[in-house]
């Protein structure tokens, strides 16, 4: 099948490793990437709270762009983007009149306007159900030999349901059914659908760190040799902080955590130009070395 | 074993049903909590409420709890089923027992228990009080006639009255479990139901109070709150209108804020976000620089792009040219969001039925507590 790629900020900035590897991944899984180019930021939480009438807009443009692709899915890789781009399109998609005048407003500008015909959809729902799942065990070749893994899945694909709907938000197992797919074990903790504490990580750092440990020492406690997590957000936290957290609480952690298109990527064999660990602050060695051992 | 048969007053005959429960117990003076199992025989329509009454009746009288109305007005019930905080007086068992599962009732989460499923809402109605829930009509005299006001100036805090202050929302916000002092869901909403009240004369007072230390800027934007909330007031989608209504007013001193804005200027400008710069436009420069060795391990993992030469979105003068179009518009501040309301409550809620797993998410919130 052939969607829309919007990759988003990070995976543009800080977090490119994650998408070299869905590149490199998704054709693999029958998934082929038409990236859109001339798009901007979703906005995250924070134009959609400050200026929700602009935060409508950028977004509706977004959709746009992948409407003029011809595709009728939106591919995402950030909860954020896939929480935000569903919300706009649920609201331009049932009122008329707001539609109307959002792509009035886009061919203003000179953007293409946007008509409602493309579905948002994360990569982790293209790869959990249909052909994509069908396709990931004969991908997954290499398999993660047990690899124990917890799944973290943050919020913002899972709740609010309503606009989200890929599965039960308190109960969610499509991660874990990708993590079996490649051979490994899926870790049960209760925090896996709890906030890591991005969104406010900067600007309240104690109370977001006291939300980040839940599921950092709950995957430790359950003995886990890794997370992995949908959301580029999360990473950044669950990796980049959890150096902070050992500092404030002074443990020591040492939690490795990929990236969904990482984790089935070692699993797939992807080459380590394409998986990039070294982008990672915590080290990714403990877990190549256990898929590796003979 | 649908055996015995009951009559309802409507005449229609309803079959009776076994509920199995297991119901955390606890002592009001040592703490000690247990699991225990109970069986109930009640008539198919039953609700968790129902089940309780019938525990208290017939199994055991010391069963502490609270409800009222039973009918989802009063806000009394709130407890947790399988985790998740609901109202037992609208939750159907049936639907359990058709799976053969057996649920965990729990009290709720971020308030102190008294005993059994009986929190102490104490904590919960300060933070009411703290947003001053009452109308400031800026007048001391009585008028000489009664003001109008159409149906359609106070649509835009529908949502928000409809709060019956049950304090399911506050059970789950996983800020407040990181910072008890954070104000909340429920004090949010109702903040917004003050603020956006068009009777209302302390719109910059009370914005500039909900924008201190535990206000607005605290909430981390989890959505357990709209996911739990029986009545549909969405207070994550409140503290958003908050947020709009402050920064449209200049109130933006807080790091929450400037966080925002930086998002706004990145989109207009560059189109991508301009991450580097996003600290010291929080933080400030001198914290920036106390953050040094911070963000030099993070650039060292190739984590802080360069800002320049900027990262330039392609046509990206669109963007710019949207937001000046939009803001000519005027919806700006809390309208934004209200615009959307209709459309998104056309939405059907997604009901998720899969009995057989109940991983721990579900199962131990009591764990998850800690
Ligand atoms: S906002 Fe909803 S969940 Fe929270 S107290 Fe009010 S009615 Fe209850
Ligand atoms: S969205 Fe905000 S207010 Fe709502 S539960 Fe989460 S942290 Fe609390
Ligand atoms: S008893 Fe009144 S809301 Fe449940």
């Amino acid at each position: 099948m052939r969607v829309a790629y919007y990759k988003g900020c990070l995976a543009s900035l800080s977090a490119k490793e994650l998408d070299t590897s869905t590149q490199a991944l998704a054709p693999k899984l029958g998934i082929e990437l038409d990236e859109l180019e001339s798009v901007t930021c979703c906005g995250a939480g924070d134009i959609h709270e400050a200026e929700p009438d602009y935060y409508l807009h950028l977004n509706a443009r977004i959709l746009a762009y992948a409407e003029a692709t011809g595709s009728d899915t939106l591919m995402t890789i950030c909860n954020v983007c896939t929480l935000n781009l569903r919300q706009a399109n649920h609201m331009l998609q049932n009122d008329e009149a707001l539609m109307k005048r959002v792509s009035d407003n886009l061919e203003a500008v000179g953007a293409p306007p946007y008509s409602g015909g493309v579905e948002v959809k994360h990569f982790l729902w293209l790869i959990a159900a249909g052909e994509g799942y069908d396709r990931l065990k004969s991908v997954a070749h290499k398999g993660l030999k047990g690899l124990k893994v917890a799944p973290f899945y943050g919020c913002q694909i899972l709740r609010p349901s309503k606009l989200l709907g890929f599965e039960d938000p308190d109960r969610p197992s499509s991660l874990e059914a990708i993590i079996e797919a490649c051979g490994g074990e899926a870790i049960d903790y209760p925090a896996k659908i709890k906030c890591c504490g991005f969104p406010i990580i900067q600007a309240r750092e104690e109370t977001a760190l006291n939300e980040l440990i839940q599921p950092i020492e709950q995957s430790m406690e359950a003995g886990a040799d890794a997370m992995v997590t949908p959301c580029p957000l999360c990473h950044l936290s669950l990796d980049a902080w959890q150096q902070k957290l050992e500092a404030s609480t002074g443990r020591s952690f040492g939690m490795p955590i990929l990236h969904l298109s990482q984790l089935i990527g070692v699993a797939a064999g992807l080459e380590d130009s394409e998986l990039r660990f070294r982008r990672h602050v915590v080290s990714m060695d403990p877990v190549l070395e256990k898929v590796e051992a003979p | 074993m649908a055996t015995e048969l009951q009559t309802n007053g409507g005449g229609v005959t309803l079959g009776a049903m076994d509920v199995v429960l297991k119901i955390w117990r606890s002592d009001a003076e040592t703490g000690e909590r247990s699991l225990e199992r109970y069986e109930v025989t009640v008539g198919e329509e039953a609700t968790l409420l129902d089940c309780l009454d019938v525990v208290k009746d017939k199994v055991d009288g010391t069963l502490a709890y609270r409800k009222s109305c039973r009918m989802m007005i009063c806000g009394s019930c709130g407890m947790r089923l399988d985790g998740r905080a609901v109202l037992a007086c609208k939750e159907r068992m049936k639907p359990y027992v058709d799976r053969g599962h057996v649920p965990v009732v729990s009290p709720m989460g971020n308030l102190p228990v008294v005993r059994d499923l009986v929190v102490d809402m104490g904590p919960f109605w300060s933070k009411i009080r703290a947003v001053k829930p009452w109308l400031d009509t800026g007048y001391q005299e009585h008028p000489e006639g009664e003001f109008r006001h159409s149906q359609q100036a106070m649509n835009p805090i529908h949502k928000e009255s409809l709060c019956i202050m049950c304090g399911c929302c506050v059970s789950e916000c996983n800020s407040m479990e990181a910072d008890p002092e954070f104000l909340g869901p429920a004090a949010l909403a109702k903040g917004f139901r003050f603020v956006g009240d068009p009777r209302d004369r302390g719109k910059i007072e009370r914005l500039e109070a909900l924008n201190e230390e535990h206000g607005i800027w605290d909430c981390t934007r989890c959505y357990f709150c709209n996911e739990r909330c029986p009545k549909g007031v969405d207070p994550r989608d409140a503290i958003a209108k908050l947020g709009a209504e402050s920064i449209e007013a200049g109130i933006d001193r807080d790091m929450g804020a400037k966080h925002a804005k930086w998002f706004v200027r990145s989109a207009e400008t560059t189109g991508w976000l301009r991450e580097t710069e996003l600290v010291p436009k929080t933080q400030g420069l001198a914290e920036a620089i106390r953050q040094t060795k911070f963000a030099v391990s993070l650039a060292k993992r190739g984590k802080v792009p360069l800002p320049f030469p900027p990262h330039v979105a392609k046509d990206v003068r669109e963007a710019r040219m949207l937001r000046e179009l939009v803001r000519s518009q005027g919806r700006t501040g809390a309208a934004g969001h209200i615009q959307g309301e209709r459309a998104l409550s056309r939405i059907e809620h997604v009901l998720h039925d899969d009995p057989e797993k109940a991983p721990a998410s579900r199962i131990a919130p009591e764990k998850a507590r800690g």
